[in-house]
């Protein structure tokens, strides 16, 4: 999975889990002030990835994401350790 | 008159200045000799259940304590739907007392509490002792919730997260909602009014109001979630849009139950 597939993912995610308009998605949007994704909404997105990706995903390493980017290299970084 | 006006006033002041030291005095009864001696005769998890109760206890003497000193006034409307269990109780927040009040009433009284309480020594004790639930859980809220509403304790949640700014629309986080959409049937709204502002997010201690506060608690009944959500998508969704009908409908419970 290249990065641009998982950011389109989250994107469509985004706009269809929580009906985030699509226009506010952005790499540089910041999930809770922009987007109001909170802490909860957030498991929901990790578990939703789990699923979609079949591979584990460590709740730590998306500790410190503040943003769409954030999410995508997470995402990215995981999938690396864990073979994609 | 005016004079008149200024010396009931001193009065109060004097009546909620006793209130607030009978209130520290016993806390730290409560934190020196009750505190440690229910952590060593009890156990979790009974500890935290004995704790609930020390609590409610303790909330129900202080308001009764408050209307025998004629500090203030109290009316419950619908006290019968609170003697139950697993309740998901939503209030809103005009005054600091309210928590006070609700857990007098409640018997098995569960709370979503300020983080900053585990820190501050006058209530560090209480909150370990009755286990309450930390406002800075983050998305353990959800399964920590769902299990002490599961264990029989009747769970409180200020869906505002603060008190209220007078006049201003209701608005809430999503914490509560995001509790009931994932495994509750039903929740429990109660609607509290104050003649006076008092005790404010805006007002000081030593400045009491005017009049002597007349406090009325009204247990709505329960709203069932079932109907209300169908049609509504998967759990995020559904927090969402319950969270925004739910301010809509304080809001105008509010206004109807409104004194003033």
């Amino acid at each position: 999975m290249q990065k641009q597939d998982i950011y389109d993912w989250i994107a469509k995610e985004l706009a269809e889990t929580f009906e985030i308009k699509p226009a506010l998605i952005k790499p540089e949007a910041r999930l809770y002030e922009d987007l109001d994704i909170d802490s909860i909404d957030a498991v929901d997105l990790i578990v939703r990835l789990k699923q979609a990706t079949g591979k584990k995903m460590a709740p730590e390493a998306f500790k410190a994401v503040r943003t769409v980017e954030d999410v995508v290299e997470a995402v990215y970084r995981q999938l690396q350790e864990h073979g994609a | 008159m005016a004079w008149n006006a200024t010396a009931v006033r001193v009065g109060r002041a004097a009546l909620f200045a006793l209130g607030f030291m009978l209130f520290g005095l016993g806390g730290a009864l409560m934190q020196l000799v009750l505190v440690p001696l229910v952590f060593v005769l009890w156990r979790p998890p009974q500890r935290a259940q004995v704790g609930k109760r020390i609590v409610h206890r303790a909330m129900a003497a202080q308001v009764w304590l408050m209307q025998a000193t004629g500090a203030m006034t109290l009316t419950v409307h619908g006290r019968e739907k609170l003697q139950r269990k697993g309740l998901l109780i939503l209030p809103n927040h005009p005054s600091l007392i309210d928590v006070v009040i609700l857990m007098g009433l409640i018997e098995q009284p569960d709370c979503v509490v300020k983080a900053a309480m585990w820190r501050n020594p006058f209530t560090a004790g209480v909150v370990r002792m009755a286990g309450y639930i930390s406002n800075a859980v983050g998305p353990d809220l959800v399964p920590t919730g769902l299990e002490s509403i599961g264990r029989g304790n009747n769970l409180i949640i200020f869906p505002a997260g603060t008190r209220d700014e007078p006049g201003q629309p209701q608005h809430f986080q999503r914490g509560a909602a995001n509790i009931a959409v994932r495994g509750l049937a039903a929740i429990t709204p109660v609607i509290i009014t104050v003649s006076e502002p008092t005790l404010t997010k805006r007002s000081k201690w030593y400045r009491p109001p005017s009049h002597k506060p007349h406090f009325c608690v009204h247990v709505l009944d329960d709203i069932e979630l079932a109907p209300l959500l169908a049609g509504h998508g998967e759990a995020p969704l559904q927090a969402r849009w319950l969270t925004t009908w739910l301010e809509q409908f304080f809001s105008e419970e509010i206004a109807r139950h409104d004194p003033s």
